[in-house]
């Protein structure tokens, strides 16, 4: 207004480098401190997945437990990792127990059925029709829970109810079927085969650390695994190197492939996908550029927006949902009245009849009708409403032209 | 810091050169670093933003409508050119602008930029802080950092109702009429004693005098003058609620709660500019420049309160020539509080603050529920001692809603909009028989029409 005043000079606000690490660093170092704590576990452990069914594995799956129990009563354990391998020591005195990790192909699974050694097959075993012949699988899915034994075999008498379940199988004629599934049909079938004994059980679990020592699994178990001084346990190889399918997406560069089979990844350039990487970065780049704000975002306090005809309009809109014609007509004809009363000079407190009158009297209109405008019944629509309001509005304009 | 869009295309180029180059992942390393060298080689050159001093200067006052321009001396004492865009932000209802300004100072120079501010709202605004962005000489990345740099404006009341000055002022000199009159009658005080001249009433001799100085004296009258006058505002609740037509675009309602525009206005309303309406205290502030204006000009004194459940304001034993100023800079920054005015804290205030006899005026809302409640019982104790008009802003739109005939839903907004008029026509006729003088008038007439009371109070000698 006056001089131009000049205020004292600015402050600089934005942080300083030196500011903005002292800041940062606590952060950073709480978010050091989590990948920290999540990286180092992961790192110093190594946590395989437990192997099913493999006497040198400590995990719940694994069959540490059962190993140890038969090598303390006296049976070899020979931990095999295929088919050669039981073949090399199979013998007469040596019972081959293939699980359902074992991985065997049919003639390996023949080879095994050839092997003068008795065999127990645990669980879902594929090629059961070489190794265990004539007896089918009959119902997949049976329901594993303890079960009683419910036959003769001395094995299974000893042990008791056990876990069984997984498979219930079709047995052979002269077989012992033991813990029938609630349709009838055994999920344990021995059956005697080329002079070898063969054990199916539909379900390995009971074999594991984490039910071994439930009900008569660990008995029933040493009772099937320990027949004879030796056990060649057949478990899944050490690096299950799955087979690629053919037609899979596996197997990426087939180097002879024919022109005909070359897919449209192999007609890019090498060139493109490291072009669209570094237009991602120029993406990132504009996306910097047009997200800085030129300074702060400012707020303000901003004054409440009322109109002050709110609850008038509110009152009306009541009215309007409620169709109270009654209080709408009574509102109206108050107002009419009251500027009646004053325009032909009646007391304040004047009834509406007497208004009536005195305005019927002063335009010379019919008394009855000026009298049901005022104060007549309430209208019975709202067609009659707006009537009634267009009636209210004459009789106004009649009383003041006259 | 801050990238430019120059970054960002030559990033986009890369990917060009990295579709072309033999060995594109090791080209694609090379864009990188060339791009990050280039970045920090202009973030290195570029003219420091923390060094750069910034002062301002201007106007500190301005009235709602008008605009006011703020300049601002950018001194750069480091020894790089600080080339680039400068914001100088204020709060959205300071209406400042251009948004962004370019700004160019050579080493150890200064400059001088302008930000003009429009407000759109009565207030004290202040300055919130001075971003500069300063390029690189590449113009790939910039230094950025704010100041900030201290400023307030006051927005006071734009008095729309000055131009009804004229006219009252020339009704008072006819009421007081510069030539004492002989007349002796309500509103009049003794003047002073003066010799009969023939066509004197006979009436206006003073004989006691004329014995004493041996000829024939009348004496002379005149308005009466150095009465006080109480303004009072009630800022409460009821101040806020919004009517009328705002007199300046976007007043009040500045570009943010435009939604809450849409939801008030059902028919018709929600599209002009200004449709929001302008606060009834900013109605009642008008009214009372205008009073105060002509009160002082009548030679009576003027005190203002502004009150809801605490004295907001209070402005007393300002000078006649002072008034105006010093009573639109208190009440510039006074909002209205979303509270139930306190009536009996007003009358109690209102009573410690005026001993003698005055014209209290009440500028409030003649809501039913809030003055039976709250003014009515409290009302006499004020009008014993004082003399009191209440001057309440009607809603135009109300008046309009009650005129509707031509569908159902309008006549039912027309009952609605005659109930309200008809509480206030009682609330006003209960206030009359409390010896209380009422104005009710629409927002563009509640000025002259307060005017216009108290210039009849002042004719009829009441004050």
């Amino acid at each position: 207004m006056t001089a131009p005043a000049v205020a004292g000079h600015s402050v600089p606000v934005s942080p300083t480098p030196v500011a903005l690490w002292r800041r940062a660093r606590a952060v950073l170092l709480v978010g050091v401190i989590v990948v920290a704590a999540a990286l180092v576990p992961a790192l110093v452990s190594h946590p395989q997945p437990g192997r099913y069914a493999d006497p040198a594995d400590p995990s719940l799956d694994g069959s540490r437990a059962l190993a140890a129990l038969l090598t303390r009563h006296g049976v070899t354990v020979s931990r095999v990792d295929d088919a050669q391998e039981a073949l090399a020591v199979a013998g007469p005195g040596t019972l081959i127990l293939v699980t359902e990790a074992s991985a065997l192909n049919r003639a390996e699974a023949a080879d095994l059925a050839a092997a003068p050694s008795d065999r127990l097959l645990v669980g879902p075993v594929p090629f059961l029709d070489l190794l265990a012949p004539g007896v089918t699988p009959k119902e997949r899915g049976v329901w594993s829970r303890s079960r009683p034994p419910e036959c003769a075999l001395p094995e299974a008498v000893r042990a008791g109810s056990a876990y069984m379940g997984g498979t219930s199988f079709t047995a052979p004629a002269g077989a012992t079927g033991c813990y029938p599934a609630p349709g009838g049909a055994p999920t344990l079938v021995r059956s005697t085969s080329g002079g070898r004994t063969v054990t199916v059980v539909g379900d390995g679990a009971y074999l594991t650390n984490l039910r071994l020592a439930e009900d008569g699994n660990a008995a029933l178990a040493l009772g099937l695994a320990g027949a004879r001084p030796r056990v060649a346990w057949i478990v899944a190889p050490d690096e299950p190197d799955e087979v690629a399918e053919p037609g899979g997406p596996g197997a990426p560069d087939a180097p002879d492939a024919p022109d005909g089979d070359r897919t449209l990844s192999d007609l890019i350039p090498d060139a493109v996908p490291w072009a669209v990487a570094q237009l991602v970065v120029a993406v990132a780049v504009v996306a910097l550029w047009r997200g800085r704000r030129l300074g702060p975002v400012v707020v303000e306090r901003l004054p409440v927006v009322v109109r002050a005809a709110e609850t008038v309009e509110g009152r009306g809109r009541l009215y309007r949902a409620r169709q109270a014609r009654d209080r709408a007509a009574l509102a109206l004809r108050a107002a009419t009245a009251e500027r009646l009363r004053t325009r032909l000079g009646l007391a304040r407190g004047a009834p509406p009849e007497e208004v009536a009158a005195a305005a019927a009297a002063r335009i010379g209109a019919d008394p009855a009708h000026v009298r049901e405008t005022l104060c007549g019944p309430v209208p019975p629509d709202d067609a009659a409403l707006v009537a009634l309001a267009g009636h209210l509005d004459t009789l106004e304009r009649q009383v003041g032209h006259s | 810091m801050a990238l430019t869009g120059r970054a960002g295309l030559l990033a986009a180029l890369g990917a060009v050169v990295v579709l072309l180059a033999p060995r594109p992942g090791l080209a694609m390393a090379g864009v990188a670093l060339a791009l990050t060298a280039l970045v920090l080689a202009d973030l290195t050159l570029a003219g420091s933003v923390r060094g750069l001093r910034l002062y301002r200067d201007g106007d500190r006052l301005v009235r709602l409508g008008e605009s006011v321009a703020i300049g601002l001396v950018v001194e750069n004492p480091g020894s790089r050119r600080v080339r680039g865009v400068l914001r100088d932000a204020w709060p959205p209802s300071a209406g400042a602008g251009p948004r962004r300004l370019s700004l160019d100072v050579p080493s150890g120079e200064r400059r001088r930029l302008v930000t003009t501010l429009t407000p759109t709202r009565r207030g004290d605004r202040e300055a919130v802080a001075v971003t500069v962005r300063a390029l690189g000489p590449l113009g790939v990345a910039a230094r950025q950092g704010t100041h900030h740099v201290p400023w307030s404006v006051r927005v006071l009341p734009p008095f729309l109702s000055r131009k009804h000055l004229p006219s009252r002022l020339a009704r008072l000199r006819e009421l007081d009429g510069r030539h004492p009159a002989l007349v002796r009658g309500q509103g009049t005080e003794f003047d002073s004693l003066r010799e009969y001249v023939v066509g004197d009433d006979v009436r206006s001799i003073d004989w006691r005098a004329s014995g004493r100085r041996g000829d024939v004296v009348v004496r002379t009258w005149r308005p009466e003058r150095d009465r006080r006058v109480l303004i009072v505002l009630d800022t409460g609740r009821t101040s806020a609620g919004r009517v009328g037509t705002a007199p300046f675009p976007l007043s009040g309602a500045s570009a943010g709660p435009r939604g809450a525009n849409g939801t008030g206005g059902v028919d018709g309303g929600g599209g002009r500019d200004g449709a929001a309406g302008w606060p009834r205290l900013d109605w009642s502030m008008d009214a009372a420049l205008l009073l105060a204006a002509l009160a002082s000009r009548a030679g009576d004194r003027v005190d203002v309160l502004a009150y809801d459940r605490a004295v907001r304001a209070w402005l007393s034993g300002a000078a006649r020539t002072e008034l105006l100023s010093s009573l639109v800079n208190v009440l510039a920054p006074i909002e209205p509080e979303l509270v139930e005015a306190d009536a009996p804290g007003m009358v109690a205030a209102v009573l410690a603050r005026a001993r003698r006899r005055c014209l209290v005026v009440l500028l409030t809302d003649l809501s039913p529920s809030a003055v039976e409640e709250g003014l009515l019982p409290v009302l006499p104790r004020l009008s014993a001692r004082h003399l009191v008009l209440v001057a309440s802003v009607a809603d135009p739109r109300v008046a309009a809603m009650a005129s509707g005939r031509d569908t159902a839903g309008q006549v039912y907004d027309a009952a609605a909009a005659e109930r309200l008029r008809g509480e206030r026509r009682r609330i006003t006729s209960l206030l009359r028989r409390h010896g209380v003088e009422v104005v009710d008038a629409l927002p563009d007439d509640i000025a002259p029409a307060l005017a216009d009371a108290y210039l009849a109070l002042k004719a009829a000698g009441r004050l």
